[in-house]
């Protein structure tokens, strides 16, 4: 039964083609959407993961930094400075702002940096310098490419003017694009004299640096320290979470799409060989075996289709990336794991509608004329 | 033509829902994606028109609501009162903090309110009454299984949830409402900042206009008497915070948008194909009855529309039940499904795609042979 079955799907290529390409699309979409959200949330926290601190050390309750605001006096990065085990102790201002350029208006989240503070800039440069100095500003080469502004051009940012110094590379991410600026400029902004965001620990050589950050927390008051993994997860946990429901509900309607365009190919194939299912049922081929006959083809279908559809995203995801540069795209094992797994489902659910139509043919028609 | 198509669909009508299905299906997913942009866009436009003020005065240099710092001096309250036309200036002060534990937090807009901006509508619960009393947006109490009376831990202070209200978020942020004792309360006892002028005490003043005065003349009379403060109708707030939604969110849902639209087509295209293929012998019947290419293409394109038509309100009416479930079991989200213009554009898409899966099977009717029409499958 089941070699009929499969000799029936290969005389009728060109269909199960078309079926898998349906299939693969509506796969493709909810793959593309689950990168889109996997990539941003890596991309989040590209200054976290490139900072140089086995520690953050931030105010205490914070435990992240995309979208959180965290305010420590700064006489407290000297203080964790002289402790044991800790190399180099470099506080950042950090807060979300409005950049304005030529009549664009972009959210960005600016770092204050101290002068000397060279290690907690821009880590790659595209072109200018890495360290802005008072009035000015380094900001990341997508920002440039989309509004065609360069090397001396002015921008504002809230009521300040600031000239353009350097553009960095790695430094945008859709949420959370990373502009750098003069500690003394974003305190002006901020209101924020005598206090810094997040201090960033360097530990000695061979130091632990969770056994460090707890030393922190016991030696330091109000204040939250975590090593570095910990902090990124966190961002990387938050810009997950603000997709998740969305995600769901797209692979959700998705996976129905794919369900659709699969019951729809196995009851064509089905429906056009009524007459031979007919005979076999007169032979004597159970319904239980023309039931595995089906499920196996609407799981060929499925594969096929999340086959292509992988395919698919692989030379999609240059172009997305190439025709918008904003977004940033990451294919996880999870996010593959998720759509096989749906796959699954879909295969069964789709298997159903067919093998209902089988359970019913008649083998008296196969008499008929 | 019409009656032949209508046949031929109907001859076999569980295929025929089937393909109405899948392009139903396609229809709604295009639907959902641009009801989900839409919602985005109308979320930040709410968050500055339910604050029910017509003017909005912001430190100089802002000009947006929400996902910016502004600061206006304390005195400037007084002065902006001063200006013939202002009724009274109401504050407000806003700013995003991160709540949850660890694992499993998510970003909050703080909008402290005194007399005017607070929560409109509160599904559950009741206002603000006592400095610890927040009320928070349906989406937050939803994700974190809140409900009036429950405790809401920000920074390490203990609120009270006394309140939940519906369609207060934007940016995928839900917002807590909470009063200026709150925050004074929030800043002196918790640790969520060295010392009280580390954040904004007032960010806006929300005017509320004297009897006759007309919007655009108070806004100039209060620019020119306070220098440290732009003056924004709310109109331009909204638009403001939108055209900052569309630089922020438009890349990335154009994409999807755009792939979701190229895969309708590919859907639509590919169910149509398939089905034409399963009647080739019918059009190899037509073939040999003496029917011309010309015919068969318009039976194909007929069929084609008559899918259409049932898919389409099938597709509308999928895309507004899953609108209906997304904003009923996430309500941080709004889906704007029928909103016009999206409306209109998916339907060019759609007719696009009816076009486009007309035009693909082109080949096999052509190429339907007339000798083999009558002999047995």
């Amino acid at each position: 039964m089941l070699r009929w079955l499969l000799k029936t799907l290969w005389l009728q290529k060109a269909s199960l083609v078309a079926s898998a390409a349906g299939v693969a699309g509506a796969f493709v979409l909810v793959v593309i959407l689950q990168a889109v959200f996997a990539g941003e949330a890596r991309q989040m926290v590209a200054y976290a993961r490139h900072a140089p601190a086995d520690v953050w050390v931030m105010q205490r309750g914070v435990l992240n930094m995309h979208m959180a605001n965290s305010f420590v006096w700064a006489w407290k990065a000297k203080r964790i400075a002289a402790l044991p085990g800790v190399r180099a102790a470099t506080p950042i201002l950090y807060s979300g702002v409005l950049v304005r350029m030529r009549g664009r208006t972009m959210l960005a989240y600016a770092v204050g940096l101290e002068p000397g503070a060279h290690r907690a800039g821009p880590w790659a440069m595209a072109a200018g310098k890495a360290m802005p100095g008072p009035g000015e500003i380094v900001l990341p080469r997508v920002f440039a490419a989309m509004t065609g502004i360069g090397l001396g051009a002015q921008v504002g940012l809230t009521d300040k003017r600031l000239e353009v110094v350097g553009l960095s590379e790695g430094t945008y991410s859709m949420a959370n694009p990373v502009v750098f600026v003069a500690a003394s400029d974003l305190a002006d902004l901020m209101q924020a004299a005598g206090t810094v965001s997040y201090i960033l620990v360097e530990a000695e050589p061979g130091q632990d640096a969770a056994a460090l950050a707890a030393r922190i927390e016991r030696e330091v008051a109000k204040v939250t320290a975590l090593p570095k993994e910990r902090f990124t997860r966190n961002d990387v946990q938050l810009g997950m979470q603000m997709g998740a429901e969305i995600i769901a509900f797209m692979t959700l309607i998705g996976s129905g799409l794919a369900a659709v365009i699969i019951a729809f190919t196995a009851y064509s194939q089905v429906a056009r060989r009524r007459r031979e299912l007919a005979i076999a049922k007169a032979l004597g081929v159970r319904n239980r075996e023309i039931y595995a006959a089906v499920g196996v083809q609407t799981a060929l279908i499925t594969g096929l289709g999340l086959l292509l559809a992988l395919l698919a995203a692989w030379g999609l995801f240059p172009l997305l990336s190439a025709l918008v540069p904003q977004i940033t795209l990451e294919l996880t094992a999870g996010a593959l794991g998720r759509a096989a797994a749906v796959a699954l489902v879909v295969a069964a659910i789709s298997a159903w509608i067919p093998a209902r139509y089988v359970a019913r043919v008649d083998p008296l028609t196969a008499f008929k004329g | 033509m019409w009656q032949l198509a209508y046949r031929q669909l109907t001859a076999e009508p569980l295929r025929a829902l089937l393909t109405a299905c899948a392009v139903a299906a396609a229809i709604a997913v295009i639907l959902v994606l641009r009801g989900f942009e839409q919602g985005l866009y109308a979320q930040l436009e709410q968050a500055v028109r339910a604050r029910g003020a017509p003017l909005f005065v912001a430190q100089a240099g802002v000009s947006n609501f929400i996902a910016v710092r502004s600061s206006l001096p304390q005195l400037s309250r007084g002065q902006v009162e001063a200006v013939a036309g202002v009724a009274e200036a109401h504050p407000v002060t806003g700013f995003f903090v991160t709540y949850g534990p660890e694992g499993n937090r998510t970003p909050i807009y703080l909008l402290v309110h005194d007399t005017l901006g607070g929560p409109s509508g509160i599904v559950q619960g009741e206002p603000i009454r006592a400095a610890r009393d927040a009320v928070i947006d349906a989406g937050l109490a939803r994700r974190y299984g809140l409900r009036p009376g429950d405790p809401l831990i920000i920074s390490d202070f203990r609120f009270r949830v006394a309140g939940i209200t519906r369609g207060q978020s934007a940016m995928l942020t839900p917002f807590v409402f909470i009063g200026y004792d709150g925050m004074i309360d929030l800043f002196l006892e918790s640790e969520i900042a060295p010392d009280l002028s580390t954040f904004p005490l007032l960010s806006f003043l929300l005017i509320e206009l004297a009897p006759g005065a007309q919007a655009e003349a108070v806004a100039l009379s209060i620019e020119r008497a306070v220098p440290e403060a732009d003056v924004f109708t709310s109109d331009e707030l909204a638009a403001n915070d939108v055209a900052l939604g569309r630089e922020l969110f438009s890349p990335i849902m154009g994409a999807l948008i755009g792939l979701a639209y190229l895969i309708g087509i590919l859907v639509v295209g590919l169910i149509v194909y398939a089905d034409t293929i399963a009647r080739r012998r019918a059009y190899g019947v037509m073939k040999a009855l003496g029917f011309r290419l010309r015919h068969m293409l318009a039976t194909v394109s007929a069929q084609t529309l008559m899918v259409l038509v049932l898919a389409w309100p099938l597709g509308l009416g999928i895309a507004l039940a899953v609108a209906g479930a997304i904003e009923t079991l996430a309500p941080v989200y709004r889906v704007y499904v029928l909103e016009p213009a999206g409306l209109a554009w998916a339907a060019a898409g759609v007719l696009a795609m009816a076009l486009a899966g007309a035009a693909l099977p082109l080949r096999v009717v052509a190429r339907a042979d007339p000798t083999i029409a009558f002999q047995a499958e």
